[in-house]
């Protein structure tokens, strides 16, 4: 837990830490073991994931289907996603959900966090049983969740009408029953993250400040917030990542359905690319959605990074 | 001397890798046993195409046909033809990419193939509005599936009902079963294909004169305006298909396939907007339903009455297979009448060669008259590019009871793939 807490310190303090190791290096060369630890990462990461994706960017100008022949046809794959309304709603449904989610995700664990870090009875049970969720494939318990949506709730909450009929074939509705379920399996890993921040708050601060009169809300807020700021801005970076690239609870629960009302941008750029025969036109759609995110992701680390207190 | 371990280890995958695609590929040398590639998609026909080799190599021990069945075959056979390692006969669904496919000029000319001639000139002609290469044969129909009305003839004898023969008639029957307490119609929204069927069938009258060959040619100006459109032309289709989905089942919005099988099984519903295809997990929950087909019957004169058909199984080979000989004698043996009867029988399926008898399973005997007659067209859907939304869009509509947006949706999306698919140019 301790190297986890210090990666995440880093984004609060990284500069220090940085000039650390450099002195440390001064002098003695490295021994060529660590570069033999090093390199097998590098070249495996670069033949699987970073050749493959410029070799997507290329395809992208050109006609591609996925098979066959080809030409370039120039930026006109990127100019037609623009005047794609499918590709639009698509968006649309991804940065709603992802918000929706994020808001949820980080809201929910850190409550359930700082339940975990207080002195309850059974503590180390409680925190293996909220872990859980993030051990299980998501496609077995989407499984699950369908059953419960299309099976269970229906009879249980047969007086509410949008639970009666089916959650999941709601066009309106069915976005929330996803969000559900992404939810309950993202929060395990907040609630890990949150609970390694807590346990770096040293308890003197609160007894300090409860001498000094501050309610539990008041230490909440001066004392516990802005010090793991450093926790709160990576979960919340890492789950509306994760949250923008929703796939899996999707197929599991509605398969994009009903109609296109649940369709995110990677089913978009799955569906049109594999079986739609788009391969080109997609893989824009890819480089796009990459571009977006990572604009999203710096923006988030700017805006979040600068309310983050420092203590050490 | 460490990275020589690495090249040695990567060299060891890759020949690892090699070894594993090439085992499916024969050789064969003068007088010796001719080893024959065999693609096969169809994982439910694995032990009937077993029986069938076991057959063949019994009567030709001079060839040795291996049966390859994949998972996933579309995406194998391309890769596959990509690569140029084409096996050497190859069974297909004849879908929109059995289509592009034969379109590429993939396959084989069949034109001038005796075996041909034996088969129902409709089956070749639903193959040929697939997309072939120029003029050519690019496939060879092997059995066909139904797709119409299923209904339970037990129930409809009970209440007295003759088969409808107008669209007025089967709404009637529809509305004497509801008075008798029967479902009309087995539906399952909750699986957005099951929609498919229905508009298929419907759908295919308003698509015969080249309703889609227009479409294609209009491409990018397809609009309220334009001559053909979704929004003009199925207007009627969507109407007729929601009509019958308001006599379905009570909770049939959140109906699965499988329930729908079941209530259909133990004769809580008289009927099922399905294909022959559906009978088999219904006879799996009642072995001893008495089911049988009849077509949607949309025109006026019941004579005009069409029975949507698929071609489940279509055989080809390879343009440039370096056993062309042995694979024509492998073909030919399976279109003998005897075996793809065998075959047919067995899939529940109506073998697509003329003389081949059907299986006395009612649900067969029942639509034979529309094979006889030459009575039978294609699913419409493969006529869509699959980049357009086609399943979303129409279980929407029925969601929504409201055919009018689904339909200028397609109209949109058949205009914006139009516009941004721009052909690969010979240079």
């Amino acid at each position: 837990m301790t190297t986890l807490t210090e990666a995440v310190r880093t984004t609060a303090t990284g500069e220090k830490k940085r000039r650390a190791t450099r002195m440390l290096n001064r002098g003695s060369r490295a021994q060529s073991t660590y570069y033999w630890m090093v390199w097998p990462a590098l070249i495996a990461f670069a033949a699987f994931h970073t050749l493959p994706m410029i070799i997507g960017i290329f395809f992208s100008f050109t006609n591609y289907a996925g098979y066959g022949e080809w030409n370039f046809v120039g930026v006109a794959n990127y100019l037609n996603l623009f005047r794609d309304d499918r590709v639009l709603q698509a968006y649309g449904f991804s940065f709603l959900f992802a918000i929706v989610a994020t808001i949820l995700t980080n809201v929910i664990s850190l409550t359930i966090a700082m339940g975990l870090n207080a002195k309850i009875r059974a503590r180390n049970f409680w925190r293996g049983v909220y872990f859980v969720p993030y051990v299980l494939a998501i496609l077995v318990i989407g499984y699950v969740f369908q059953f419960l949506f299309s099976n269970s709730l229906p009879k249980i909450l047969s007086g509410i009408p949008l639970f009666a009929e089916n959650i999941l074939t709601n066009p309106d509705w069915a976005w929330t029953a996803i969000v559900a379920l992404a939810v309950w399996q993202a929060c395990a890993f907040s609630i890990i993250i949150y609970l390694a921040g807590l346990q770096t708050i040293p308890g003197e601060l609160y007894e300090a400040a409860s001498l000094d009169g501050a309610k539990p809300w008041r230490q909440f807020r001066s004392i516990t917030f802005p010090l793991i700021s450093a926790f709160f801005t990576i979960n919340v970076v890492l789950s509306l990542k994760g949250f923008l690239q929703v796939f899996d609870p999707i197929i599991s629960l509605t398969n994009g359905g009903p109609g296109t009302s649940t369709e995110s941008v990677t089913m978009l750029i799955f569906r049109g690319g594999f079986s739609g025969g788009e391969f080109a036109y997609q893989t824009a759609n890819a480089v796009v959605f990459f571009i977006v995110i990572t604009i999203v992701s710096l923006l988030q680390f700017r805006v979040l990074q600068r309310r983050e207190a420092d203590f050490s | 001397m460490r990275s020589r371990t690495i090249r040695a280890v990567a060299a060891g995958v890759g020949v690892i890798a090699l070894t594993a695609g090439l085992s499916g590929c024969g050789t064969s040398a003068e007088g010796e046993v001719t080893t024959l590639n065999f693609f096969q998609y169809k994982g439910e026909a694995l032990e009937d195409f077993n029986l069938i080799i076991e057959q063949f190599e019994a009567e030709n021990p001079d060839i040795d046909v291996v049966q390859n069945q994949v998972a996933d075959s579309e995406t194998a056979i391309r890769t596959l033809l990509v690569k140029d390692r084409a096996p050497d006969v190859i069974t297909l669904n004849a879908n929109a990419s059995f289509g592009q496919l034969a379109k590429a000029g993939v396959f084989y000319d069949f034109s001038d193939e005796p075996v041909l001639e034996t088969i129902n000139p409709a089956v070749q002609e639903i193959l040929a509005d697939l997309g072939t290469a120029d003029d050519e044969v690019n496939g060879l129909g092997y059995v066909n599936n139904a797709n119409g009305i299923i209904y339970n003839r037990a129930i409809f004898a009970e209440q007295g009902i003759e088969v409808p023969e107008t669209w007025d008639e089967l709404i009637a029957v529809c509305e004497q079963l509801q008075a008798a307490g029967i479902s009309p119609f087995a539906a399952t929204l909750a699986e957005s294909w099951t929609v498919m069927p229905s508009w298929n069938a419907i759908g295919a009258y308003a698509a015969q004169d080249g309703f889609f060959d227009e479409m294609r040619e209009e491409g990018d100006t397809v609009g309220a305006d334009s001559p053909v459109s979704f929004e003009k032309d199925f207007a009627d289709t969507m109407d007729r298909q929601l009509q019958l989905f308001g006599y379905a089942q009570d909770g049939y919005r959140g109906a699965s396939y499988d329930d729908g099988s079941a209530i259909f099984a133990n004769g809580e519903a008289a009927m099922m907007m399905q294909g022959i295809w559906a009978l088999s997990p219904v006879k799996n929950i009642n072995p001893d339903i008495d089911a049988a087909i009849f077509p949607y019957p949309v025109p006026e004169n019941p004579d005009d009455r069409l029975l949507v058909s698929g071609v489940d199984v279509v055989v080809t080979m390879a343009k440039d297979s370096p056993h062309q000989a042995e694979a024509k004698r492998f073909i030919e043996f399976m279109f003998r009448p005897d075996i793809v009867e065998q075959f047919a029988a067995s899939q529940t399926m109506i073998p697509a060669v003329d003389g081949a008898a059907l299986s006395d399973d009612p649900a067969l005997q029942s639509v034979k008259p529309y094979f006889d007659a030459g009575r039978i067209t294609g699913f419409i859907d493969h006529q869509v590019p699959p980049a357009i939304p086609l399943v979303g869009v129409v279980q929407q509509a029925v969601f929504d009871q409201d055919g009018g947006p689904a339909l200028r949706t397609l109209d949109n999306e058949w205009r914006k793939v139009a516009a941004r698919t721009i052909p690969v140019t010979e240079d």
